[in-house]
């Protein structure tokens, strides 16, 4: 059974003994993140901080909750679903795909009912800076949300659009959120509240329980909404309750919620911050202005965040597992809707938001283009520079495989193609741009245009076995085991998440 | 110098060689269970036979870095060359090329040859057939032949098709040099830097190089033979005469050197075949990802071009040079300092007059460890513009050797990508990494490292192979 709560979540963790929790008294400034970055990169325990100095309230930091293991990311997330233990990566695909398949649509509770109405604060009682908010990295512009959903307002769907949207903290009542025109809730904000001189009603839901989480990192077509699907990924409605100062419906199990309001004409600085890419990236950016008008939070309320940066290489954090894990399945099932016969997309591990590979058959000439084009226009637009196609049978989970076959199969001469020179969108957190080609623009985007690829890594004429058949690995695999082989590779079939 | 078997029971010893009896393997063909052991980044392997010579695969290879782990592809080989297992790779290269024509001849050494114990003929050693095969295969071995200028050395594979008669591969360059009824030695369970001297001096297309004149001559002990002089160490000799140099031999499989450089096919009359007492020698996967075979050919090309490129313009620019088993000899990696705009493009482009294997070539800026190749495989995303530093060349290069397309001859592009910084950028332009390191100031990262000893949660698997700029993150 699927968790309906993010405490209920590190209650699991903690029974896998996957969390460390920390009574000692650690700072936000610096220390937790340090601390959760060192575990990003020991592959250790998720870390919980009871005790923060300097903090008016009783909240705990999580940091980087969602972070899943090196070799195999989803691992928590299938568990926090509910899900078996030990799924090969296509089958956990399979698993959430079937999921989605079946949205349910979710339940408005009374506010009473609602855990995150066990304090509410309005008014002149508003105190972001009450929270322990971390400072992530040395030379980021401020304190950072970088962990929450942030609902917003859908003109197709009464229960709102949900997005993952970082916020820099600046004073009491007012932060200022990183929206990147291209995007959805971005677009609504710039291009209908913004243009009617209308404050844009939204709310920062932190520590919503994971399949909200889920759904809010997937690309979920307009007319359709994120909260049926995440009530699809748990099997179970997701209980909503109204805000206190607005229309909109966030999930009642949240650890905390920020109400408020996006206002028209107004910026705050944002950034510089240690960003998805492994790099900090700047100059400082003027985003738009949330301004704070109620806060409501369960008691001791569970914080999470992501050390953004930290899930690069061979290290892994939040984001970068949430893209495998959620966007993945999601984008998949997104590429086979729209008629594309794909086996799997799959972010590259070592930089998951830039690049991705998809496993597919080729059926016409002309299909690569046609599907690198349907993405680079829609969900991939902003983030993704790049695809690798590769054959159907080329596992898109196995790094190797992917190597291997762009080294063998993807010719310099005719399987690179570049979407045009320098005529696409990009978003400004990027590093190789130089500062003036990122500054100017006042939506998000950068001011210089980039250039979109896509590797063509597919076979071409016939295809060499490289393996013996799969019955007789599965033979070696028993008998190196009886030998005293050990390792995650040479586990049963059953333990590697074959199936027959 | 480390002899073949006592190189096997130093990584026994460390536990990374796990015997596999004939009890347990049952009817699974050797090749197979290498194969999958190596497809798994496992330990390798010692088959230990109730009839036959035992075999011994995985020795010559390791696991990818596809991922962090405790040791890197090229740790076994360095513990075979007498370094640490977690010697950076610069010293490895730097090593292995000091075993060829580069390198200082040492004084000669002869010893009594270990092999010492004269055998029926070849069926007694029963090499292994693979799955695919159609007759038993040796792999992994040195060919040693004598000419006016002395004995040259090359890597040698081939099928035993009776009991005495070998249809061997060869490198051209040294089938050129023996005529019919020529003697030849076959040595098999050599010393790890025999071996590692002969696969270099066939990638550097050195073979008519003596090896008198190479750094193995002093490295390791020698006995003469009746075909040339092999390592006194060796588990099996096995003298012959090439009854035809030109045979009609198509072998199923092709050791991984033939991309590098032209082979060519011998018969062989086995006249004499000698052996250990307890004779062990190496077997490689061939064809089979990350097999021995192809790791070595990937690390002599690469301390080769290394050198080659180091040496070129008076100054060594380049940190490390890789060409990774999990790109299959490919695609080359090198890590080197941008020394002035446009040097990018003169580093590709010579590291493509040096080589033909690969067509492709990815530069990352100098101080991207080589044991962070999770770092490579994401700076190559992230840090080169998608249109500005993926550079193609002029269509009508040659198609390298490597890559299964136009294999026909026809010409294409090169590609390479260059994820350094340009070195016409303000410095206040290049973005700081975020890493422990540079995240956090030294109390903080002080506070964070006690935290977690005192769970006991140490430094990740990958991070001990590394000091230095070459080896270890600085933490």
């Amino acid at each position: 059974m699927a968790v309906d709560s993010f405490r209920a979540y590190l209650d699991r963790l903690a029974d896998g003994g996957d969390l460390a929790e920390f009574e000692a008294s650690v700072s936000w400034n610096l220390e937790a993140s340090a601390i959760t970055m060192l575990a990003n990169q020991r592959d250790g325990p998720i870390p919980a901080f009871r005790s923060i100095a300097e903090s008016e309230t009783d909240a705990v930091l999580v940091g980087d909750p969602y972070r899943g293991s090196r070799e195999r990311p989803w691992d928590r997330i299938a568990h926090s679903l509910g899900m078996a233990s030990d799924l090969s990566g296509a089958d956990y695909y399979a698993a959430v795909i079937d999921r989605l398949s079946s949205p349910r649509e979710p339940r408005v509770v009374d506010r009473p009912a609602a855990p995150c109405k066990e304090v509410v604060k309005t008014g002149g009682d508003v105190d972001l800076l009450s929270f322990p908010w971390p400072y992530i990295h040395q030379g980021d512009g401020g304190r950072y949300s970088n962990l929450q959903t942030l609902v917003a307002p859908a003109p197709d769907s009464e229960w709102g659009r949900w997005s993952s949207h970082r916020m820099m903290l600046h004073d009491e009542t007012q932060a200022s959120l990183l929206l990147l025109a291209g995007e959805q809730v971005p677009n609504l904000y710039y291009y209908q509240y913004e243009r009617r001189d209308e404050p844009m009603p939204v709310a920062a839901v932190v520590g919503a329980e994971p399949a909200v989480e889920y759904s809010a990192d997937m690309w979920i077509p307009s007319g359709r909404s994120e909260a049926t699907f995440a009530g699809g990924l748990k099997e179970e409605p997701v209980d909503l309750v109204t805000c206190e100062t607005s229309d909109l419906l966030v999930p009642a199990s949240a650890e905390l919620v920020i109400e408020g309001r996006v206002l028209p004409g107004e910026r705050l600085d944002e950034g510089p911050f240690g960003d998805y890419f492994g790099y900090m990236n700047g100059p400082r950016r003027s985003m738009p202005t949330f301004e704070i008008d109620a806060i409501t939070h369960r008691r001791a309320p569970r914080v999470p965040f992501c050390v953004e940066g930290s899930g690069v290489g061979y290290d892994r954090n939040s984001s970068s597992t949430l893209e495998v894990a959620a966007a993945g399945p999601d984008a998949t099932l997104g590429l086979r809707a729209a008629g594309f016969d794909v086996e799997f997309a799959v972010p590259w591990r070592f930089t998951s938001r830039t690049v991705w590979v998809i496993a597919t058959d080729c059926p016409y000439p002309g299909y690569l283009h046609e599907l690198a084009n349907f993405v680079f226009t829609t969900w991939g637009m902003l983030h993704i520079d790049f695809f690798v196609f590769v054959d159907a049978d080329v596992d898109p989970f196995e790094p190797r495989a992917v190597l291997t076959a762009v080294a063998l199969e993807a010719d310099p001469d005719e399987d690179f193609h570049q979407f045009g020179v320098e005529r696409m969108p990009k978003v400004p957190l990027n590093i190789y741009q130089t500062p003036d080609e990122k500054e100017g623009a006042d939506v998000g985007t950068s001011k210089a245009k980039t250039a979109k690829a896509y590797v063509d890594a597919t076979t071409d004429g016939e295809w060499v076995r490289r393996h013996a058949d799969e019955e007789l690995r599965k033979r070696a695999r028993a008998v190196l085991r009886e030998a005293g082989v050990s390792g995650a590779e040479f586990g049963s079939d059953e333990s590697r998440g074959e199936t027959e | 110098m480390i002899p073949f078997a006592d190189y096997l029971r130093g990584l026994r010893r460390d536990d990374d060689l796990v015997a596999v009896t004939d009890g347990q393997r049952g009817d699974v063909p050797v090749d197979v269970l290498a194969a999958e052991a190596l497809d798994g980044n496992g330990p390798a392997l010692r088959f230990e036979r109730d009839d036959g010579v035992d075999l011994a695969s995985g020795v010559f290879s390791g696991p990818d870095q596809m991922h962090c782990r405790e040791s890197a592809p090229w740790s076994r080989l360095s513990l075979g060359l007498g370094l640490d297992a977690e010697a950076p790779l610069v010293d490895l290269l730097d090593t292995v090329v000091g075993l060829g024509p580069t390198g200082t001849p040492g004084k000669t050494t002869y010893t009594p040859q270990a092999a010492s114990r004269t055998l029926e003929d070849l069926q007694a050693l029963s090499f292994p057939r693979g799955v695919d095969d159609t007759w038993p295969v040796i792999s992994l071995g040195v060919a040693s032949i004598t000419t006016d200028a002395g004995t040259h050395w090359a890597p040698v594979y081939g099928v035993v098709v009776g009991t005495d008669t070998l249809r061997v591969r060869v490198p051209a360059s040294l089938a050129s040099l023996s005529d019919d009824g020529d003697t030849v030695a076959i040595a098999l369970g050599v010393p790890p830097a025999a071996i590692t001297a002969a696969y270099l001096l066939a990638v550097a297309d050195r073979v008519e190089s003596p090896i008198r004149k190479t750094g193995v001559e002093g490295a390791v002990p020698l006995v003469p033979t009746n075909g040339g002089r092999v390592p006194s160490a060796t588990e099996v000799v096995v003298e012959a005469t090439v009854a035809d140099s030109q045979p009609d031999f198509e072998p199923d499989r092709r050791e991984a050197w033939e991309h590098a450089v032209a082979g060519a096919s011998l018969a062989l009359d086995v006249t004499r075949v000698v052996a250990t007492e307890d004779p062990v020698v190496p077997v490689s996967p061939v064809g089979r990802p990350m097999a021995d075979d192809l790791q070595l050919t990937g690390l002599t090309t690469a301390a080769h071009l290394y050198h080659r490129v180091n040496n070129y313009w008076g100054i060594s620019p380049v940190e490390w040079l890789l060409l990774p088993p999990s790109t299959e000899l490919g695609v080359c990696f090198v890590a080197s300092d941008v020394l002035y705009a446009g040097f990018e493009w003169q580093l590709a482009n010579i590291l493509f007059s040096f080589s033909s294997l690969f067509d492709t070539v990815v530069i990352v800026d100098g101080d991207v460890p080589s044991w962070d190749f999770g770092r490579v495989l994401s700076d190559i995303w992230v840090k080169a513009h998608p249109s500005r530093d993926w550079l193609f060349s002029e269509p009508d290069a040659p198609a390298a050797k490597r890559p299964n397309y136009r294999q026909d001859g026809t010409t294409g592009a090169r590609l390479y990508v260059d994820a350094t910084w340009d070195p016409r950028w303000d410095d206040s332009y290049l973005a700081p990494r975020v890493t422990f390191e540079e995240s956090f100031p030294e109390s903080v990262r002080e506070l964070a490292r006690e935290f977690w000893s005192a769970r006991g949660l140490e430094p990740a698997d990958c991070d001990p192979i590394s000091d230095g700029l070459d080896g270890g993150p600085p933490e």
